[in-house]
């Protein structure tokens, strides 16, 4: 589709003027941060405005309060270079971290590496600064004081408003600052690996790690196979050794400011995997490779293989992870299609898949196909429970029992943008 | 007619994911402080960077967009500096496909690239300056320069005609460590600029009447002070072209084999002076070339050598390259701009480097900016400090 003007505004009193101008003139908007639109969010629609904010770039640090205010422009990388010299982070680093925006992500409520003890991005949100659909400014969270030293506390003055826009795709308003927590960096790690012969027990082993706080910034249940084709990609770059693989292989970053917790938690990982009847398997180059690469490893174990890919990013529980699994492998056989899915613990009970169809972007019958074995899937893992980050249209189209919630976002949708501009379609097809 | 396999390129261009790590990516693990230079200098819309690019290709070479200069225009506002492709996360040679593109797309009217072609074709320089005037600095050499010789000495047409300094110094860096050497009597243009932009037919003929040239000068050795000259005579000739030379050394690299053999002995500056080396992209990422002047720069006593953020594999562009300098002169003074900044908050006086093309563009970006930081060749370091 070809929009009808691309801006580049670089201050949120010009993205309200833009979008009181769309507002008057019932044009759709279509607001874009970095523009890696992994699952087709800031896709233009015909004659539409496509707002681009990467000029807003201006980082502020509150280091008494623990947060940091990032304008829409800034990316993770960015913004973890912003607060390295403070010895400071945000412990969550989205595998789009080069290029994605935190506004942007905090948009999808993505995730990453360190999500497997600080959640989604949603759960760093202090406060969020947004132009809505009729060019009004907001602030939420403990900023909307104007005598407030600065964001320090999201619920403020009642209900979430903060949390009605993370995970929106921008059709209800454009974010223009996002208020963050911030952490002591850390500085120990321990990685390893633990292998199990049967998936129940490998789950077993992620819901324990969180039952005993151990802190597993990054733990990765890999099949057997999907872990052979990992290792393809990046095992020697990571120079990972060569292994036996078990069936099923956890990954594990333990991640702790001090190291003496640091001990303590490494010790509890392996006594946790023993008496589950798994092994240590000791081999810390996988775990070390994702964590130290863990700005990009998505994109780089993603793009290597020369495929192009549809993604489905949906959270199940731990113990249902194989659920997800048996029907992402029944979804590829009846499409006879190749693919593969990764993902890794996230927050307090949760399990973030991405399982990705892969086709060749110059065979227009293929991609067709992965299209269809993608709406499928989607419907499949609905059923067993999985639920996605956000309600991008392939989850609602033909899902049962969602009508009430649909038509709740929708008054949600109308009470804030009447005449339907901001990014129309993209969520829930509202 | 091109000789580039167009579904082949289509497949390659095929290849990026739209992912937009070429955009600007702050890596700073792996020393990215910002990707694309263009981007970083322009309006920033998605057709300045590597992303967009692709996307307007294919669409030519698709015919979803019409064959025209307008639509092809971002094609050219590009440095082909290979920051992109260093990053890529998909290993894709984007800057070497932009480069195709560019030869498939050498019918679309373009007056800039056709004149620069013409002018060496006709001149055997891009500046349209007399031939013989890439000589003219040997007059004030004080010794007698022969045409002919075992180790020639292939001046390129920016350090002849626009930076003689660079010239003189080399040639006093050669005499000070013994090195007999010669400089043609009509050096023809190594076509760096004709591969870049497109022209590679031009380019081919060009380089077969260089070669010539080398062969009939008996040299057995080519020292050169660029680093598009030596990376067109060094990688392009004998890959694109099937040209084999005799080997070709920037003269960083002859200069630090001169150092270490102890034939060169630098006395040094009076005081410490910080000195910021900046990687020009032929000899860097092209061509692996980063510790050969660094060693000369830390062999000078009193030199304090300054690393930028980013340098080496990372570096950013001093915005000459690709024809940039002639497609969007002032985007490329503003690229340039951005890179004495980055010198500057290097705490250093000098800006050096080891390309003149680099230099001559890095000294129109100190002016556009204001600095006082001085650009000087690494060369006419190491020549001033020699005793």
């Amino acid at each position: 589709m070809t929009p009808g003007a691309v801006v580049r505004p670089a201050s949120t009193e010009e993205v309200s003027r833009i979008l009181r101008f769309a507002n008057d003139e019932a044009i759709t908007v279509i607001p874009r941060g970095g523009g890696s639109s992994l699952q087709g969010e800031v896709i233009p629609k015909a004659d539409s405005i496509v707002v681009e904010l990467m000029r807003l770039d201006r980082m502020a640090l509150h280091e008494n309060l623990r947060s940091v205010t990032v304008g829409a422009g800034v990316t993770y990388g960015v913004l973890d270079k912003f607060l390295k010299p403070n010895d400071l982070w945000v412990p969550i680093y989205p595998e789009s971290s080069l290029v994605c925006t935190v506004a942007g992500n905090v948009a999808v409520n993505g995730a990453g590496p360190g999500s497997s003890t600080y959640g989604s991005i949603a759960e760093m949100v202090l406060g969020l600064e947004v132009v809505l659909p009729n060019g009004e400014i907001i602030q939420t969270g403990s900023e909307a004081n104007p005598n407030a030293p600065g964001p320090f506390m999201r619920y403020a003055f009642g209900p979430d408003i903060t949390g009605l826009f993370i995970g929106s795709l921008g059709s209800l308003g454009i974010i223009t600052k996002v208020s963050l927590k911030v952490f002591k960096r850390m500085h120990h790690f321990d990685y390893n690996t633990y292998g199990f012969d049967d998936s129940s027990k490998a789950e077993r082993f992620l819901l324990e790690l969180r039952n005993n706080d151990v802190n597993a910034l990054f733990a990765t249940l890999y099949e057997g196979r999907i872990l052979n084709f990992f290792m393809d990609m990046l095992g020697d770059e990571y120079g990972i050794p060569k292994h036996e693989w078990p069936a099923y292989t956890v990954s594990v970053t333990i991640g702790r400011t001090r190291e003496d917790q640091l001990i303590s938690d490494a010790e509890e990982a392996k006594r946790i995997c023993s008496e589950l009847g798994g092994e240590v398997i000791g081999v810390r180059e996988l775990p070390r490779g994702e964590w130290t690469d863990r700005m990009w490893v998505f994109a780089r174990s993603s793009y290597a293989h020369g495929w192009h890919w549809r993604i489905l990013y949906h959270h199940q529980t731990p113990i249902n992870w194989h659920k997800s699994i048996d029907e992402i492998w029944k979804v590829m056989d009846k499409y006879g299609l190749l693919g593969h899915t990764a993902g890794f613990l996230t927050d307090h009970s949760s399990y973030n898949l991405y399982p990705m169809i892969f086709f060749d972007p110059a065979d227009k019958e293929e991609e067709q196909k992965a299209r269809r074995a993608h709406a499928e899937l989607a419907l499949r893992l609905y059923e067993t429970g999985a639920v996605p980050f956000k309600l991008a249209p392939y989850w609602v189209d033909g899902v049962k029992d969602l009508e009430r919630y649909i038509e709740f976002v929708k008054s949600v949708k109308r009470l804030l943008d009447p005449k339907g501009i901001m990014n129309p379609g993209v969520m829930a097809g509202v | 007619m091109t000789g580039v396999d167009i579904e082949e390129l289509r497949e390659n261009l095929l290849q990026c994911r739209r992912c937009g790590i070429c955009r600007n990516a702050v890596y700073e693990d792996e020393g990215f402080n910002g990707v694309c230079p263009v981007w970083k200098a322009s309006s920033g819309f998605e057709t300045s960077f590597m992303r967009g690019k692709v996307q307007v290709a294919l669409a030519l070479l698709d015919g979803q967009l019409e064959r025209t200069p307008e639509n092809a225009e971002s094609l050219y506002t590009c440095t082909l500096c290979g920051n992109c492709s260093q990053i890529c996360a998909a290993e894709f040679n984007a800057k070497d496909c932009l480069e195709k593109v560019r030869e498939v797309f050498a019918d679309i009217p373009n007056e800039i690239r056709d004149s620069l072609a013409r002018a060496i074709a006709q001149t055997g320089n891009p500046y349209s300056e007399k031939p013989s005037a890439k000589r003219s600095w040997i007059r004030q050499m004080g010794f007698k320069v022969p045409t002919r010789g075992k180790t020639l000495y292939y001046v390129g047409c920016t350090t002849g005609l626009r930076l003689p300094d660079v010239a003189k110094s080399t040639a006093r860096i050669l005499k000070a460590g013994g090195v007999e050497f010669a400089v043609m009597e009509s050096e023809p243009c190594c076509g760096s600029v004709m591969l870049r932009t497109g022209r590679t037919k031009e380019a081919n003929e060009n380089a077969q009447s260089v070669a010539q040239s080398i062969t009939d000068s008996g040299a057995e050795r080519v020292v050169v002070s660029c680093a598009g000259c030596l990376r067109a005579l060094r990688k392009d000739y004998p890959e694109r072209f099937g040209i084999d030379l005799p080997p070709v050394l920037h003269i960083t690299e002859y200069a630090q084999q001169l150092i270490n053999e102890g034939r060169l002995r630098p006395k040094g500056y009076p005081k410490v002076t910080r000195i910021a080396y900046h990687d020009p992209c032929h000899m860097g990422r092209e061509l692996g070339i980063y510790e050969a002047p660094r060693e000369i720069l830390r062999s000078i006593p009193g030199v304090e050598l300054a690393e930028m953020d980013p340098s080496r594999e990372a570096a950013m562009c001093c915005g000459a390259g690709g024809g940039l300098r002639s497609f969007a002169p002032d985007l490329s003074r503003r690229i340039a701009a951005d890179r004495v900044r980055t010198a500057e908050s290097a705490r250093a006086r000098i800006l050096a480097s080891s390309c003149p093309f680099c230099e001559h563009n890095l000294a129109a970006g100190r002016d556009l900016s204001g600095s006082s930081i001085d650009v000087v060749d690494v060369a006419v370091l190491l020549a001033s400090s020699l005793p």
